[in-house]
């Protein structure tokens, strides 16, 4: 017993002068490391920068993805809050939700894929925040159609409970994919199949021919609708394209989306702003 | 007896909760929201890209907005164009604007104008003092460069009940004032304004986004990365450490009393940092009372760069060798000799 003590006591100590050793480097030689890096990427980033600025032109992706990466902390002494820094946003963000990692259609479109409808791209972004591509892209008919929902977590892309009551509106951090009805089997309509396809067409797709490459859009693209639904489609109390209940609605939540307050923000819209947007093909020919 | 003690200690355990609940709805229930934005501008994903490929993003988090300086300011204070749901894409904020808030010592409305002056007569100011536009204007900073909405930083003395909000203070208050809305802001605005409205780390972070930007620094012809070798002295080490009283930027640049925004050059004999004043402002009586001039006359701002501070440079490095070179081979030595002690009989090879 005295013996299996002794080795505890052994076991304490040789943690303790680990942890001493992580210390003691962290505030030596790991500084100095750490700073040289830092100086390093920030001198390689300004010369980047440099660079482009001599071209004249900045480039989106140095905008985008060097300048708005950046996270900070506020210490407010009571709390700590840490977020993302966009350059010249005013308000705070205060939580992270990540990135869709099942959805194979923002590999191509990104996550804030909507840009054509100035008037309403920013609330098509929005609702591609929580809702699946596939929810408004995708119509089914006939005998695919089961009207069935469902969640998905954006991490892993597994099939998950509704968040809708445990967080606040449009901050979940999952989304809503519709299942179709193949072969008398109900599966999700982002399969497996359909990620592998569109993946290996972006590994593949510089040494494809342009007729190949054509061909594999057309496929990839062969189930996405000509004329996806639209708002009102769903923000309706008469037979939604939604299972608003189905997939975890309150009654107070589903009674806020339908109400005349947002429905008649929408009539609103399509009234003042986009009077073709039910006939889209309208304008074209004006 | 007892009974009074269970009474007692139901009171002291309810009691807190009862106020932390309060003041949960109380912050819930400031919105500045009397158009009805949040109807849309409460989900997250509200964005898109803008023409310049710059990520835009309409998202108000409303408990956060709650609890900023700004709660009480409705929406249209700020975006004046906004006159309708659903409305056109809005226009840049002016944050000079006259707002509906009445500041209550002059009963005139609320605006930022002042600052506009400030900040022209100081150091970053896009134009010079004959109203020429400086070399590089582009560079001088904006008002959103360096601050983002303002939160509140309530002092507390009574951290154990709720970190940052004292229910005791607050509970004094309310025996007069009878708005608890009003009793709310009103504690976090004076509160926050009594100490540092930023922690001095995250002063240094603000100021190091363009004075520490390399490109910058040899563009203006600075003589230091200044947030680099802040962090480099005592000073910047604390801060690291969140230390709340250590001073900042703004601390030795502004001169006390002054606006942080009438920063002056070092060349400017009003400035704070200008050589004759430098003394004054470490020997100030919150710093080191007791400082000769001689005290402000040491590197501040000296790098742990080779060119810039050669002798710093390599007292430091000899430091940092001899503290890592010493205390890591002993902590090696000593785990060693732990791990014979752990296995008496243990060998690599076998012995012959």
């Amino acid at each position: 017993m005295k013996n299996f003590f002794f080795k505890i006591y052994m076991l304490a100590f040789m943690a303790l002068v680990v942890f001493f050793m992580v210390v003691i480097w962290k505030v030596t030689f790991a500084h100095i490391l750490h700073e040289y890096s830092n100086r390093k990427q920030a001198q390689e980033i300004s010369k980047f920068k440099e660079e482009r600025e001599e071209k004249g032109k900045k480039s989106n992706f140095e905008k985008i993805i060097l300048e708005s990466e950046e996270r900070v902390k506020r210490y407010l002494g009571y709390r700590i809050l840490e977020e993302v820094r966009i350059k010249g946003h005013f308000h705070h963000i205060g939580f992270d939700i990540g990135p869709d990692k099942r959805s194979y259609c923002i590999n191509c479109h990104g996550d804030m894929p909507h840009d054509a409808v100035k008037e309403l791209r920013a609330f098509l972004n929005m609702h591609a925040f929580f809702v699946g591509c596939e929810t408004c892209h995708v119509r089914l008919d006939g005998q695919e159609k089961t009207g069935i929902f469902k969640w998905y977590d954006r991490k892993t892309g597994d099939i998950v409970a509704s968040p809708v009551k445990k967080s606040s509106p449009g901050s979940f951090k999952a989304k809503i994919i519709p299942f179709e009805k193949i072969n008398g089997t109900i599966q999700r309509v982002d399969s497996q199949d359909r990620i592998d396809f569109a993946l290996e067409y972006r590994s593949r797709e510089e040494s494809l021919t342009e007729a190949q490459k054509s061909r594999a859009k057309k496929l990839l693209h062969k189930i996405v609708a000509k004329q996806p639904y639209i708002c009102e489609d769903c923000h309706q109390t008469e037979n939604p394209i939604l299972p608003f209940d189905a997939i975890g609605y309150p009654k107070e939540r589903i009674d806020s989306i339908t109400s005349t307050e947002v429905v008649g923000m929408i009539k609103n819209y399509t009234k003042f702003y986009m009077p073709n947007m039910l006939h889209p093909g309208e304008t074209l020919k004006k | 007896m007892i009974k009074t003690r269970i009474q007692k200690s139901c009171f002291i355990i309810f009691l807190p909760l009862f106020l932390t609940i309060t003041f949960a709805l109380l912050s819930s229930s400031y919105a500045a929201d009397i158009g009805n934005c949040l109807l849309c501008h409460k989900y997250p994903g509200i964005s898109r890209v803008d023409e310049e490929g710059r990520m835009r993003l309409f998202y108000v988090n409303e408990p956060i907005y709650n609890n900023s300086v700004h709660a009480k300011v409705k929406c249209e204070g700020c975006h004046t164009d906004i006159k309708e749901i659903p409305h056109k894409p809005a226009k840049k904020v002016d944050c000079l604007v006259e707002c509906h808030i009445v500041e209550p010592s002059t009963e005139k409305k609320f605006s930022h104008k002042d600052v506009e002056g400030f900040i022209q007569s100081s150091v970053h100011g896009k134009v010079d003092k004959d109203g020429n536009e400086k070399k590089y204007a582009e560079d001088y900073p904006g008002c959103k460069d360096c601050h983002d909405n303002p939160l509140f930083r309530p002092l507390s003395f009574f951290k154990r009940v709720r970190p940052g909000i004292s229910e005791q203070s607050l509970s004094r208050c309310k025996v007069c004032h009878k708005k608890e809305e009003f009793v709310y802001q009103f504690y976090n605005h004076v509160t926050t304004r009594l100490h540092k409205s930023r922690n001095p780390l995250n002063i240094a972070e603000m100021c190091g986004r363009c004075h520490d930007d390399p490109a910058l620094v040899a563009r203006h012809e600075l003589s230091t990365k200044a947030v680099i070798s802040y962090g480099e002295t005592f000073h910047g080490k604390a801060a690291s450490f969140l230390d709340e009283r250590i001073p900042d930027c703004l601390d030795c640049h502004v001169n006390k009393g002054d606006s942080v925004h009438q920063m002056l050059g070092h060349k400017d004999p009003a400035s704070s940092i200008h050589k004759d004043n430098k003394g004054k402002i470490c020997a100030t009586i919150d710093c080191h009372p007791s400082a000769s001039p001689k005290f402000a006359t040491y590197g501040v701002h000296a790098e742990f760069n080779l060119t810039q501070s050669p002798a710093q440079y390599f007292f430091t490095f000899f430091f940092i060798v001899l503290t890592g070179g010493t205390l890591l081979p002993l902590m090696g030595v000593i785990f060693l000799d732990l791990l014979r002690r752990f296995f008496p009989h243990a060998t690599i090879g076998r012995r012959k």
